[in-house]
């Protein structure tokens, strides 16, 4: 190790160790000043590590938190970066902080936001990568999904004898010919017919011809198994598929991979993905699908991003909505719940839920009055969008409630009519709902 | 007697990044309350658009790429599309298809790609900048105010026989120079607006609705579509 490393790194542990023990933080600044010191850290940071990205632009988290928990079925040492350091100078960080390590390699799987792969790949060459999927945000809804992958690539292209593993199903990742090994997860449990994506569904282009993409079926927005009938370009064969989906409740999903029935503690098909992903990793460095169940089976606090909350005597689950695939998916997640339930919308416009909120209207909410939803309530500080929304989407104005302020609806909770609630909300009024909530104590404080 | 409208979603797979899908949502909501059947076809690439088919086309904005394609494919239904425009037709253009109805507009790298020239306005491209935020506008003949959110690089210039939409009270509008926001010429309503436009301001879908039941059923008693009342949703 150069002297430069040595210094730049003692720098950045202290600095670490420093606001780790007085400010409970130090997430990205220890990457920074060892980073300034030695713009060349990770590639001493990185060496002695087999390194898995994973990107995408939905789905990192915790297909990050679910392949390290598949890896440990076989692996002992295994790194990786808390949520949110998934940028450059949060993973010198995430290294920096690393115990040290005896004996056999260790594995570092690592959350990479999409633009700082090739900063990455630039001094590290990873063994894996994972693509989740790409989809518009409504942050940045000029940012094109073709520049978002390209973005990937330019980081890939500086290690290609690394393996892909990609989601199949998503059009985008069989578009380009890379050298790169590719391994292929996807879901294989629909009979196959001929139809098209929803007019408001994003990337439907044939990347070779560029006619409109059919599919024999489709699992959620543009993914499933596409094909063109212009040119014959179609899904690749996929490597590891799922066969079936067993039942699906808001809380948890079974389903098949490659025939091992799997349950997993959380909703939602697009988290099936995720796990399919990790199982997939699994495969790729030798964890029996048996033992991937037994993965997923032992420590359940992994999915535990939608608690439940106790609000007097009212089962309440918060949900973070930021955009139309998101939202989609959380609308088909509460469809699946048996009991009647209060729906509560919150709608605020900040720059970090996007301040424009003409994403609503690719939302599903013509799916709602088919629910066994008693009562509506819209709020925040675009009521007035959320309201109409609803009211297009043929909400029964009589159980419909409207009331702007977040407080306020935080009272009306109790006097909901049903002992379910879900309240899906974008980013701030998230914040300000737990602020109120731990207020009151109905939570401990923080985003939990 | 029950009336109907059809409406042509042009483009509608590909030309959808603004929530475009709320103005027919909002054409069908309020149509229903006047009474009036409202259905909808998406019209794609390499389909013919029949003008005597539809009775309004909505028109949405798509990413640069989606947009490069449709403007090449565009080109093969532009005498439909003139037609349907000069015989008085209804359209609601966003972004994009505002862009397309016009002359020409500048592409991702920086070329020349046409549009159908039904319309007499151009756009060019503002270098590294973009126009993001709210915009409230005025119409000025019917003194509604029109709320909306803009994204966009393309700055445009209305030609002959274009009218703006309304004069910019707030935000950039067309090009950030003349207080100009959107477009309207004969029945075709052009905007930049975000909102989406017809969701945000009902005043305009009911114009919409009303101008092509007008052209469809020109001896009709329509009093009951126009006593439908339309308020403010923002």
């Amino acid at each position: 190790m150069s002297l430069k490393s040595s210094i730049a790194m003692a720098a950045g542990k202290s600095s670490y160790w420093f606001l780790h023990t007085f400010f409970k933080g130090g997430s990205s600044l220890p990457g920074k000043i060892t980073k300034r010191l030695d713009p060349d850290i990770l590639a001493t940071l990185g060496r002695d590590y087999d390194v898995i990205v994973i990107t995408g632009t939905n789905g990192k988290t915790l297909t990050t938190a679910l392949t390290v928990q598949v890896l440990k079925e076989k692996y002992e040492n295994i790194l990786t970066n808390p949520t949110g350091s998934n940028m450059e100078q949060g993973i010198i960080t995430t290294f920096l902080h690393a115990a040290k390590v005896k004996g056999k390699r260790p594995l570092a799987v690592l959350e990479v936001d999409e633009a700082n792969v090739i900063k990455v790949t630039q001094y590290i060459k990873p063994k894996a990568f994972v693509f989740t999927n790409i989809f518009r945000d409504q942050m940045d809804r000029y940012g094109e999904i073709y520049t978002t992958y390209q973005k990937i690539l330019n980081g890939v292209a500086l290690a290609p004898n690394a393996t892909i593993i990609a989601n199949g199903d998503a059009p985008i990742f069989h578009s380009k010919q890379l050298p790169n090994p590719i391994i292929y997860y996807g879901f294989d449990n629909q009979p196959s017919g001929d139809i098209k994506a929803t007019p408001n569904t994003d990337g439907v282009l044939c990347p070779q011809c560029q006619h409109i993409l059919h599919y024999h079926f489709i699992s959620y927005s543009n993914l499933g198994d596409y094909f063109c009938p212009n040119c014959g370009y179609k899904r690749p064969k996929l490597n590891f598929a799922l066969n079936k989906i067993t039942n699906l409740t808001p809380k948890s999903s079974s389903f098949e991979i490659d025939g091992e029935p799997i349950k997993i503690d959380i909703g939602g098909v697009y988290n099936i993905y995720n796990a399919l992903a990790a199982y997939t990793v699994g495969r790729f460095m030798g964890v029996s699908p048996a033992q991937t169940r037994q993965a997923f089976e032992k420590d359940k606090r992994i999915f535990g991003r939608q608690e439940e909350i106790n609000i007097g005597g009212k089962l309440v689950t918060l949900i973070l909505v930021k955009n139309p695939v998101g939202l989609n998916q959380v609308i088909d997640m509460i469809s699946t719940d048996k009991d009647p339930f209060t729906f509560i919308g919150l709608l605020n416009a900040n720059y970090a839920d996007g301040i424009d909120t003409s994403w609503i209207w690719d939302g599903d909410f013509e799916r709602l009055p088919m629910m066994a939803i008693k009562q509506f309530i819209t709020g925040g500080q675009r009521y007035r969008d959320i309201t109409y929304r609803l009211q297009v989407a043929g909400v029964d104005p009589k159980k419909h409630l409207v009331e702007p302020d977040l407080d306020k609806v935080v009272e009306m909770i109790p006097k909901a009519p049903t002992k379910k609630v879900y309240i899906l909300a974008t980013y701030t009024a998230m914040l300000s709902l737990r602020k109120t909530f731990a207020a009151k104590g109905f939570i401990k404080g923080g985003m939990g | 007697m029950t009336y109907s409208l059809h409406v042509c979603h042009l483009y509608g797979d590909l030309m959808n990044t603004y929530g475009d899908l709320g103005n027919i949502l909002v054409l069908k909501y309020l149509a229903n309350k006047m009474g009036v059947k409202l259905t909808s076809e998406v019209v794609s690439l390499g389909q013919d658009f029949d003008p005597d088919k539809f009775d309004i086309v909505v028109f949405g904005g798509g990413q640069d790429f989606e947009q490069s394609i449709v403007s090449k494919d565009i080109q093969t239904k532009k005498k439909g599309l003139t037609q349907f425009i000069e015989n008085g037709g209804s359209v609601v253009a966003i972004c994009g298809g505002y862009q397309l109805l016009g002359r020409y507009y500048i592409g991702a790298n920086g070329e020349k790609l046409a549009g159908i020239g039904a319309l007499d306005h151009y756009t060019d491209k503002q270098k590294d900048h973009r126009f993001i935020g709210n915009v409230v506008i005025q119409n000025e003949e019917t003194g509604e105010k029109y709320h909306g959110f803009e994204n966009h690089q393309g700055i445009t210039f209305l030609g002959k026989g274009e009218r703006p939409l309304g004069k910019v009270l707030e935000g950039h509008g067309n090009n950030g120079q003349d207080h100009t926001e959107g477009a309207i010429y004969k029945n075709v309503y052009c905007t930049y607006f975000h909102g989406p436009i017809l969701a945000r301001n009902n005043e305009i879908a009911k114009h919409v609705l009303m101008n092509a039941l007008e052209r469809k059923y020109p001896n009709a008693d329509l009093s009951q579509a126009q006593s439908v009342k339309v308020g403010s949703t923002f």
